[in-house]
């Protein structure tokens, strides 16, 4: 069944713009979160609705670019006249976006992590990533407690979620008196990443703290580490698990290994014994293998379950609210109830002060190449 | 000492890349003052044919036997991009619209390849074991791919000064007018260039390939410095380019190690700018005289 309802029905859909970053260097994350989305839609329209109303979906493009981002956005809010937005999943994208969706009052969820990203700068939108400053706390109490790292090195892409984890990472670790020996950042499909490694070896730290926003830009990292024959262990965050199948064409499995890689996942995805695996995300795996097969046995199921989520939590806020969908009815619905969601995620987190839905707690250590079907991960330690 | 030795050999490896960009640049400039930039993503095309042909454990003799084909494949489609870029010019001089035929170009290869792979970045092996420098593994691309560099440097010198038809070439690139009126056939030379700096990214794409980017962003990165070593080295040289292309590898490498990832793409541009400030015709270009 075709996602966008017939003419005759128009006039009574609720008009979604998917706000995606289909090219460029969040691609690959896109076209996760573009499955996740449109399933959710087809489910919607195959069903009642939302509040007896069927969607309508308008796509556009960012390319990675905020330039690009505020065009897009501005004819999804001013010709197409969307009620939501999903996306994007790149912060700086985002950035640039969100005046034109303030201005307009439109609500919207992405999948994007800067703490820049505050309900001051973004009354309206939320976030189903958790955010940088949550996923360094997750990655230095690993470093800390786990790998027992006295020192730490840093090295990341050069977003702008990247730039707020980077700051992040240096006050919880100056809390936890580790030693940071050094920074790094590359940039978005680099595929040597030897000079910024060889820089940082010199410091020779216990761990090094990797911030990708791409399963293939933590291949090359590993595989750059391989070629430099510096064997550090590796704190990855919630790309290094989520893509790690993208890594692992590129560097190997035996990759992960060699270098202790761990990653951050959502625990939602993960299991310690094979034989008690995560029922809520195995039934979403099976719906969006007969949804869409090829792309399912490709994309990242992990991320596109997040935005699945996330069009779930924004069905029950419009409903909720006989149908509303002006950004302040529901954002003030979210911030309320999120914490009654009962997703794939399991309870968000809503409140006033932060928009990221997400909170530290949701995350766990994983060994990310320790896969089963649909990206399941098995949890560090078990 | 040994960090930086490191350093430089991955520039010098990364600079082999963009030196042949620049070269393929030249070739095509000097027969019809056009600059194709469309070079990056035809680059990343001889790198998707390494993708498409190579097996997942590559043999060395079927590496050799389809590099030559990746090569001729190239330079029979960029043939055609050239023969379309100049079909509705008079003169490719006096006229600009293949600015936007050889960007249009680019932007095409780049939606094809979206639609082909989507944002997929695969990887591609290489035949050939690296060598190992001061306790580090340097991929065999990198040789390669600076070998080839000085290959076509030596094979453009010696057809550009030894064979009648580099000859007619090099006539068209001094006065375009003036070959015309003896006779030369300045639009199949054209075309001609087109299709040897097809023969350069093609084979450049497909050695380069395991050490390349094969995405559908990626081309604007090498277009880019491969532009700025052709421009340090002087627009038109092919001496130029080679030296301009290990001198962009090696100080945006060298950038990266001592202050940072975030500067590489600053450091290119800014030793582009110095470079005209200082020297606009580039390091050995010739200075060229202009009607005003």
């Amino acid at each position: 069944m075709s996602i966008v309802p017939s003419a005759q029905a128009q006039d009574q859909t609720i008009k979604v713009g998917e706000f995606l970053d289909i090219t460029g260097g969040g691609a690959s994350a896109a076209e996760a979160a573009r499955l996740g989305i449109e399933l959710a839609i087809q489910e919607i329209n195959q069903g009642p609705g939302i509040a007896g109303h069927k969607i309508q979906l308008f796509t556009s493009d960012t390319q990675t670019d905020p330039t690009v981002g505020v065009g897009e956005i501005k004819r999804l809010v001013l010709q197409d006249k969307v009620n939501l937005v999903f996306g994007p999943l790149i912060s700086q994208v985002l950035l640039a976006a969100l005046p034109v969706m303030n201005d307009a009052k439109v609500p919207g969820v992405g999948s994007t992590g800067s703490d820049q990203i505050t309900p001051q700068n973004g009354p309206y939108y939320f976030s189903v990533l958790i955010n940088a400053d949550g996923q360094a706390k997750a990655m230095v109490a690993q470093a800390e407690q786990v790998l027992h790292a006295k020192s730490a090195a840093i090295i990341s892409d050069s977003g702008a979620q990247s730039k707020s984890f980077v700051e992040s990472m240096k006050r919880e670790l100056a809390a936890r008196n580790i030693k940071l020996t050094g920074t790094q950042e590359y940039q978005y499909r680099a595929v040597d990443m030897t000079p910024q490694l060889l820089n940082l070896k010199r410091g020779t730290p216990d761990t090094l703290i990797l911030f990708a926003s791409s399963g293939e830009d933590v291949g090359n990292v590993l595989k750059s580490l391989d070629d430099l024959g510096w064997t550090v262990k590796v704190t990855g965050n919630y790309t290094v698990a989520t893509f790690a199948d993208a890594a692992i064409r590129i560097a190997g499995k035996e990759a992960f290994t060699k270098f202790d890689v761990t990653g951050m996942a959502y625990r939602a995805f993960t299991y310690c014994k094979a034989d008690e695996l995560p029922k809520p995300y195995l039934d979403f795996v099976a719906k969006a293998k007969a949804f869409k097969p090829a792309e399912a046995a490709r994309l990242s199921l992990p991320f596109a379950a997040i935005m699945y989520d996330a069009v779930g939590l924004f069905k029950e806020a419009v409903e909720a609210n006989g149908g509303k969908t002006d950004g302040p009815t529901i954002a003030a619905w979210i911030e309320a109830n999120a914490g009654k969601h009962a997703g794939i995620l399991g309870p968000l987190n809503g409140s006033t002060t932060s928009h990221f839905l997400v909170g530290p707690n949701a995350l766990t250590a994983v060994y990310p190449a320790r896969l089963l079907d649909a990206g399941m991960q098995q949890r560090y330690g078990c | 000492m040994q960090d930086l030795l490191i350093i430089a050999v991955h520039g010098i490896g990364a600079g082999a890349i963009f030196a042949l960009v620049g070269m393929s640049f030249n070739v095509v400039f000097n027969a019809s003052g056009i600059l194709n930039f469309a070079q990056g993503n035809l680059l990343v095309l001889g790198g998707l044919f390494a993708l498409l042909t190579l097996p997942g454990e590559p043999s060395v003799t079927g590496w050799l036997v389809l590099l030559p084909i990746a090569a001729i494949v190239l330079a029979a489609l960029v043939a055609i991009q050239g023969g379309i870029t100049l079909l509705p010019l008079r003169s490719s001089v006096e006229q600009h619209s293949w600015l936007i035929t050889t960007l249009a170009a680019s932007v095409i290869i780049s939606g094809v390849l979206m639609i082909y792979q989507g944002s997929a970045q695969p990887t591609v092996h290489s035949p050939f074991a690296g060598f190992r420098l001061m306790g580090m593994r340097v991929p065999a691309s990198y040789a390669l791919a600076t070998l080839l560099a000085i290959l076509w440097y030596v094979a453009l010198y010696l057809f550009h000064t030894r064979m009648l038809t580099g000859l007619a070439m090099s006539a068209i690139s001094q006065d375009l007018d003036a070959a015309r009126a003896a006779g030369l056939r300045v639009r199949r030379l054209q075309i001609l260039s087109f299709a040897i700096s097809g023969l350069i990214v093609g084979s450049a794409g497909f050695v380069a390939a395991p050490v390349m980017a094969i995405a559908s962003d990626s081309g604007i990165s090498y277009v880019m410095n491969g532009f700025v070593a052709a421009v340090i080295g002087g627009i038109g040289s092919n001496l130029g380019a080679l030296i301009g292309g290990f001198l962009v590898g090696v100080i945006t490498s060298y950038a990266a190690f001592n202050y940072g990832g975030e500067f590489q793409d600053a450091v290119a541009l800014a030793l582009l700018v110095g470079v005209l400030m200082l020297r606009p015709q580039g390091l050995l270009g010739r200075p060229a005289a202009r009607r005003v």
